[in-house]
């Protein structure tokens, strides 16, 4: 590998040389010509607009003033073609000197040039679904890429699972394709292929807490534009990669004529957006002696204590566990330039956030250069360079099969009596008093102090670059080849002191992690282009791409500290634990084709295709291929359609096409052996026991998509609609299928199954007003997705995933079930509560006779056989939302703008897994204030049932709750400086503004956040709450300046 | 111009020809690299053994889970305030239900254990290597396939029987149904009787394996079960007369001490050592969840009445002490110290209290008072109490008291009892010898008196018939559900 890429490396030289012959020729003087470019409405000057004397090379740039010169051979009157991004292309007969030259905004969106797979396209001649986000969602301020497609574009939906400083989204674009491999998008980012996999942002130190997102070390002021492909025409050409959708992120590059040095910065701070309603200290000593009561013991609070606490108040855990008004800061400096020949951007970056949870945030160094090169007028080349270094302090996330209730500092701290105290009276934290938990070596954990002391640290050093050449044959034929590569750096340190929960049985528990990956792409692309005369256009791409991928990890770990002082620096100090190591490599190569012909840019067709080559699959189907073919028709270039009155424009698509999804893993296709240990004679011996069964059969699965879509403008395209409806079908689903625990296996990973997905998109852009110093601008979005499981193979009609959680393990509250989506919530309807014996005796209940009492809850007897099992249980409702919208506003008068968005999403589910914890009374943790209600005899409540010892968590409709959700997420004011003073203060532009982010939120939802999935990007059990990191109120104020 | 094209092309060729997309891992074994020598049969055996007392990212079988069905499901253990887990405070009070994630993981352990010891037997055929060797490493995986069995059978009833490693990934080739009780003791006793030609004994460095004196203890144990007396009382004499040197301890203490493991007394242990999980824990949580520190925090494992369980050990008898703690002495502090209820002790390592998760204390699955006291209780059965029986009783009951073992003394032996009262005094002996021990829960369910028994403590009066069985797991019923049809009641 090594030494291919040493060869190529060469060939990459050769071809730089191989350009160098063609030089440009320089003009004779004979006239002079001084000119202005301004704007046609507003009479602005236009800076950098390129001015060509038409028949000639000779051209230039205008000045920050709008203005150009030209010294030429040519004699006047002459024409002048200039253009300017997001201006219509003017050609101009000049005969006087000096000229001002008029340019016209672009409304054109059908002739806009529109990034695809490996290359851009007009709008216009685009058969399939791809949507831009708009520029101002890219202006939003997030730490992490992804939430800028939030709410962005029709299909495309965005889950924050944890509100954690640089935690992980999960991307769903046109619903989850798939129940166990990967659904999240390809990202594209500069002509690199990035997979999403947040393994990469974890070194596997344990409990390091919720993955730290890979996206989150792309600095989002760096990005210029973001395509989302979406159909399969659109995202075949990505083959195996491409099912669930691609993402194509476009980073700032300099621009000609120019050099500009920008500043741009904001300082803000977040509070958490709510807070849940727990018990306090009366309210919960009162429910501990109805606990007590209920199993026979003394109550534990005299009637005088419980009056005493209404006075002396509670310890208030949750307010503990949150930071008020917590900082976040970031900071961004860039050069970008050009001049006829050259362009570059170097821009440097500085991000600080603190989280809304004490002791977590996120920090993010990103250093950024790019550079491109006319070598000559053939041959061109440019690298992107990108290095970021971030560092984040989380917490511990829901834990393994023996977590139990207690998964994550956060939730710990909600659990905490209101009775005990939080710290001492000198101040130190209480690590004794507390009578309601265990102690461990004479300490009591205490959340708080875990979450202080306990060092949980994620750095991660990214280093993405790409180098390419480009050699244009001649008019029709391009040539290029780029190799990119992009290594993965994560370093973890864990260290939990004596005094801390993890720390505690083992007097210290350091960790430490390294995982290195790096991957290496090479693609090489023919590009060709021609017309037959002038009806017929032909385009053609082929070629070839290998991406090579190695990962190592290693982590190690030590117990048994003599005291706390040197933490994770010193193992050696302390009794090693089992240390761990891995190594994998995978590759991937693929052959691409891609035609394009459009008759008389009334009829497009494209059709193209992608074979890929898998390491990851069985030795039976190594290969894939994934064909698609698009077809879209411009209507109103059609003589008919000349007289509609109103539409400016309509163009109809419809295509089809197979894509695949690789997103399994490595090696997972070979049965493999795990190492335990056992003692002979007082000395461990090591074991080696079977864990997983071999699959030579394990192969891709496939999606198969259609779509139709409609892209219309009225009213000289003041106001723009796309509609889409698309049909997808994924076959040969890898499903991890439950097998009988009997057989020694508890899953096999098989492809069985299907999942279909259908819906409907609506994006709406509307210019409301638009006058010399007013503008309204307005984007509307819709998007509705219907998921369905289609088959889970293996004669079997329903599947309960194992979500890996202590309490979660055997509720099952989430069930595969042929013809439901994904994601439903399986359980029991609730009925009341038992009021008095007769009711026992004679209505079904769920245990035995002996064990309902008085004040239990009734469920509803589904299938009528009299007592409550299993069998009773049902659909409660699925967490994926019956459609999502967003609706965006843009308004400028003079130099103010206010940007606002709201967001919402109707009609999805959360299993409120905290609420349903917090609603069960036990002797030592605390609960939701709703208990307070509880059943009594002198309080027969019909809803909240009686205080008992620990009664077991029971999924039911109680705890599945909606969580549709309409939010303002973003509004922002900003004010520009008029040019006149700007100017005086030596600068180009000065922008200030203000906004705030999740500011109100309408929702029924009565955990911390509707939009929450505790289990990050898992696809089997999505929409479970149990107590994920909570997002944040954020207000900030920012600056930009433009010298 | 038409070099570079074809350079182009050429390099791209190249390219492609250098990377295979079969790659090779090189972080865990695969089948193809494994049983080939006899190293590998020897690894494969020690992951048998290691079913018993690791489970990464579970607690253990033996020395935990089973505890929770076999000691606090029945009346003298019950779940503290720091059992947070609601499915063990169901069980504790009885009112756990098929979806218990506690009989669920037993269950999963059991039968991992069985597919990792058929795997063995499937495979060491094949391996180069001494013949001696390797069927000494089939048998002790047909013992620990019989033992494991032996627990399914009396947690479950019929069980389905599984005698091969999977051969494919279909599910309805990986199900199995239920047979009866009968075929499962069938393949118990045969494993169970291949095994009886284990070694006798091993080297020290091997000490802890399964030997033929294991072998017909838990033969033993499956008769009286059975209640098949005849066989029970002739395999147990065989035990106990057969050359193997077992003996009681002098001293009661000694069972359950670090030093003295894989004793005199030990006839079959599950092995504990610390680090055994790779992150120091011993497997074994049981100091842990007996043992908070110094303070009044109720552990996890309490015992469930003080009246009943605790306070019914005559004077002298040296077993209340070893199996609870009133108090305790704190090296902190050199005082001792007293907790509001007795604490479990056996498993506590008094030289190792700071490190709840390092104690390297076996856990006892038959040791040789057990194989005595079940051979007075089947003589008893055939045909009420023998001078043989009464032997074997007072024997234990000597040791209590700490007398010499063989010596007969009038203060601390029975005599004169019918054959309901000599019953009884078996039932009393065992409730105070085998606390923590995994016998109770079995015990009470062999004589019938489960539901008389629990029902004395209230807290527990949940109990009902239908606890004389644990249900099968919900998860596999809904796998399967014709072939795994569930026990009354749940």
């Amino acid at each position: 590998m090594k030494k291919i890429l040493k060869i190529y490396s060469i060939l990459f030289l050769l071809l730089l040389t191989a350009g160098i012959n063609a030089q440009n020729t320089t003009p004779l003087i004979q006239s002079k010509l001084d000119g202005t470019v301004v704007d046609a409405v507003t009479n602005q000057p236009i800076i950098g607009a390129s001015v060509i004397i038409k028949g000639t090379t000779h051209g230039v740039q205008t000045d920050t003033e709008g203005k150009f010169y030209f010294q030429t051979g040519q004699k006047l009157p002459y024409t002048l073609i200039v253009t300017y991004i997001g201006y219509k292309k003017a050609e101009v007969v000049v005969d006087k000197n000096p000229v001002i030259i008029n340019l016209k905004e672009e409304r054109q969106e059908l002739d806009e040039l529109v990034v695809v797979g490996y290359g851009s396209q007009k709008r216009k001649d685009i058969t399939g679904s791809v949507a831009s986000v708009p520029k101002a969602n890219l202006s939003q301020v997030t730490s992490s890429a992804d939430n800028l497609l939030r709410g962005a574009v029709p299909g495309v939906v965005v889950t924050q699972s944890s509100g954690r400083p640089g935690a992980s989204s999960s991307v769903r674009i046109r619903g989850g394709n798939s129940i166990t491999a990967g659904n999240e998008p390809l990202y594209v980012l500069d002509g690199i292929l990035i997979y999403n996999d947040n393994n990469n942002g974890t070194a596997g130190v344990a409990n390091a807490g919720a993955s730290v997102n890979v996206l989150s070390t792309i600095n989002p002021t760096d990005i210029e534009s973001i395509e989302v492909l979406k159909d399969a025409s659109a995202t075949a050409i990505y083959g195996s990669r491409g099912a669930n959708g691609v993402v194509i992120i476009t980073t700032k590059k300099g621009t000609k004529g120019q050099d500009n040095i920008s500043y741009q910065g904001y300082f803000g701070f977040q509070n958490v957006s709510k807070k849940l309603h727990l018990m306090d200290a009366s309210q919960w000593a009162s429910l501990r002696n109805d606990v007590q009561a209920s199993i026979g013991q003394a109550p534990s609070f005299t009637q005088a204590q419980i009056e005493a606490f209404k006075t002396s108040g509670s310890y208030d855990w949750q307010d503990a566990v949150f930071r008020t008004a917590a900082p976040i800061q970031n900071h961004q400096l860039t050069f970008s330039g050009g001049d006829d020949r050259s362009r570059y951007t170097i821009s440097a970056g500085y991000f600080d956030q603190d989280g809304v949870v004490i002791a977590t945030d996120f920090k993010r160094i990103s250093l950024r250069a790019n550079y491109e090169r006319n070598y000559s007028q053939k041959f061109k080349f440019g690298v992107n360079a990108n290095y970021t270094n971030s560092a984040s302090n989380g917490i511990g996330t829901n834990g393994g099969a023996s977590a139990g209730r207690q998964p994550n500092p956060l939730v710990v701290a909600l659990y905490q009596p209101p009775v005990v105290p939080i710290k001492n009276a000198d101040g130190s934290y209480n690590l004794t008093n507390n009578p309601y938990a265990t102690a461990t070596n004479g300490i009591i954990p205490n959340p708080i102090n875990d979450l202080e002391n306990t060092t949980n640290e994620t750095k991660i050093n990214r280093i993405l670059t790409s180098l390419f050449g480009e050699y244009k044959f001649n008019k029709e034929l391009t040539a290029k080849v780029a190799v990119s590569g992009d290594v993965i750096d994560t370093k973890q340190n864990y260290y939990a002191p004596s005094t801390t929960t993890m720390g505690a049985g083992t007097k210290g528990l350091a960790s430490v992690g390294d995982r290195r990956v790096s991957s290496v792409l090479n693609e090489n692309t023919l590009n060709y282009n021609t017309n037959f005369g002038d009806n017929h256009k032909f385009s053609a791409l082929a070629g070839y791409t290998l991406q090579y991928t190695k990962g190592e990890v290693v982590n190690a770990g030590s117990q048994y500290f003599v005291n706390d002082a040197n933490t994770y620096n010193a193992l050696q100090d302390g009794v090693p634990v089992k240390p761990y190591s891995e190594a994998f490599e995978s590759v991937l190569k693929s052959w691409l084709a891609r035609v394009n012909y459009s008759y008389k840019g009334k009829y497009n067709f494209t059709l193209s295709g992608r074979a890929d080559g898998s390491s990851r699959f069985g030795s039976e189907s190594l290969w894939g291929y994934f064909p698609s073919a698009g077809f879209s028709w411009n209507i109103t270039d059609e003589e008919f359609a000349n007289n509609i009155k109103g539409v400016t424009e309509a163009k109809l698509r419809l295509t089809a096409g197979t894509t695949g999804n690789q997103e399994i893993g490595n090696y997972l296709s070979l049965a493999s052996m795990g190492s335990v240990n056992y003692a002979f004679g007082g000395t461990l011996a090591t074991g080696l026991a079977p864990t997983r069964l071999a699959n030579p059969d394990l192969k891709w699965e496939k999606t198969n998509q259609y779509n139709i879509g409609l892209d219309l403008s009225l009213l000289d395209r003041k106001i723009n609609f796309v509609f889409d409806v698309y049909y997808k079908k994924t076959n040969d689903l890898l499903i991890n299928v439950p097998v009988p625990l009997t057989s020694g296996y508890a899953t096999v990973l098989q492809n069985i199954g299907g999942v279909e997905n259908r819906g409907l998109e609506i994006g709406l852009n509307t210019e409301n007003v638009k006058t010399e110093n007013f503008s309204w601008n307005s984007n509307f979005v819709f998007s509705t997705n219907k998921n369905k499981v289609v088959s889970i193979g293996n004669g079997v009609d329903q599947f309960f995933p194992v979500v890996p959680n202590g309490s979660l393990l055997q509720q099952q509250p989430v069930i595969v079930k042929v013809g439901l989506p994904l994601g439903t919530f399986w359980g029991y309807r609730t009925n009341g509560i038992f009021q008095t014996q007769e009711e026992i005796n004679t209505q079904p209940k769920i245990n035995s006779l002996a064990n309902t009492k008085i004040g239990d809850r009734k469920y509803v007897d589904t299938n009528g056989d009299g007592v409550i099992t299993a069998l009773d249980k049902g659909n409660l409702g699925t967490s994926q939302p019956k459609f999502v919208g967003s609706f965006s506003n843009t308004i400028s008068y003079n130099d103010f703008d206010l940007n606002f968005s709201f967001q919402g999403a109707y009609g999805g589910k959360v299993f409120n897994a905290l609420n349903q914890q917090l609603e069960i009374s036990t002797l030592g943790t605390n609960a939701a204030e709703t208990l307070v209600d509880r059943w009594t005899p002198t309080n027969p409540s019909n809803e909240i049932p009686r205080a008992s010892s620990s009664p077991l968590g029971i999924v039911s409709e109680r705890y599945v709750e909606d969580a549709s959700f309409l939010r303002l997420k973003l509004i922002t004011l900003g004010y520009t400086l008029p040019k006149s003073v700007s100017k005086k203060l030596g600068t180009k532009s000065v922008k200030f503004y203000i906004s705030a982010e999740n500011l109100i939120t309408w929702t029924k939802y009565t955990g911390f956040d509707p939009e929450v999935s505790s289990y990050e990007q898992n696809n089997l059990y999505p929409g479970i709450d149990f107590g994920s990191y909570p997002n944040s109120k954020t207000f900030i104020s920012g600056l930009n300046v433009t010298f | 111009m038409k070099k570079i094209i074809i350079t182009f092309l050429l390099s791209a060729g190249l390219f492609s020809s250098c990377t295979d997309l079969e790659v090779t891992p090189t972080s865990f074994v695969t089948e193809d690299n494994y049983f080939k020598t006899q190293d590998d049969a020897v690894a494969s055996v020690t992951a048998v053994y290691a079913s018993l007392s690791l489970d990464p990212g579970e607690q253990s079988l033996f020395g935990r889970n089973l505890y929770f069905l076999t000691d606090m499901a029945t009346d003298y253990a019950a779940a503290g305030v720091s059992a947070t887990n609601p499915q063990v405070r169901a069980l504790s009070s009885l009112t756990h239900d098929a979806t218990s994630d506690r009989v669920q993981v037993a269950w999963r352990q059991i039968y991992a254990g069985i597919n990792r010891a058929n795997v063995s037997i499937d495979n060491i055929p094949k391996v180069a290597g001494t013949e001696a060797v390797k069927n000494r490493l089939i048998l002790e995986s047909k013992f620990i396939r019989a033992l494991l069995y032996f627990q399914a059978v009396r947690l479950w009833g019929g069980v389905p029987i599984v005698l091969h490693e999977p051969t494919s990934i279909q599910l309805e080739s990986l199900k199995s149904k239920r047979a009866t009780v009968e075929e499962v003791y069938v393949q118990i006793i045969s494993d169970l009787k291949d095994a009886e030609s284990l070694p006798s004994t091993y080297p020290a460095t091997d000490a802890g394996r399964a030997t033929s004196g294991a072998a017909k203890a838990i033969l033993a144990k499956v008769y009286l079960t059975r209640k098949d007396w005849a066989n029970a009382i002739s395999k147990s004499r065989e035990v106990i007369n057969g050359g193997y040197g077992y003996a009681l301890f002098e001293n009661f203490q000694d069972i359950f001490t670090k030093t003295k493991k894989n004793g005199k007394e030990h006839i079959f242990s599950v092995q504990f050592e610390p680090n055994q999980a790779g992150n120091g824990s011993s497997g074994s949580t049981f100091q842990a969840t007996s043992f908070t520190g110094f303070t009044a925090t109720e552990p996890a494992d309490i015992i469930s009445d003080v009246a009943l369980f605790y306070d019914i050990y005559e004077p002298g008898d040296t077993r209340r002490d070893v199996s609870y703690a009133k108090q305790l002495l704190n090296p902190a502090t050199g005082t001792l110290y007293t907790f509001p209820k007795p604490i479990f002790k056996k498993y506590l390592d008094l030289t190792n209290l700071a490190t709840p998760a390092n104690v390297a204390i076996n856990f006892p699955v038959i040791r040789y008072a057990d194989i005595l006291l079940s051979l007075a209780e089947a003589i008893n059965e055939q045909g009420g109490p023998t001078a043989e029986a009464y032997e074997l009783i007072n024997q234990v009951r000597r040791r209590a008291f700490a007398k010499p073992i063989t010596t007969p003394d009038a203060t601390v032996d029975l005599s004169g009892l019918t054959q309901a009262t000599f019953r009884a005094a078996i039932q009393e002996e065992r409730k105070k010898e085998f606390v923590q021990e995994g016998q109770r829960w079995y015990d009470l369910v062999r004589w019938g008196t489960l539901v008389t028994e629990v029902k004395k403590v209230t807290a527990k009066n949940s109990v009902s018939e239908r606890n004389n069985l644990y249900p099968i797991p919900q998860s596999e019923r809904n796998i399967d559900p014709v072939g795994l049809p569930q026990n009354p009641g749940y």
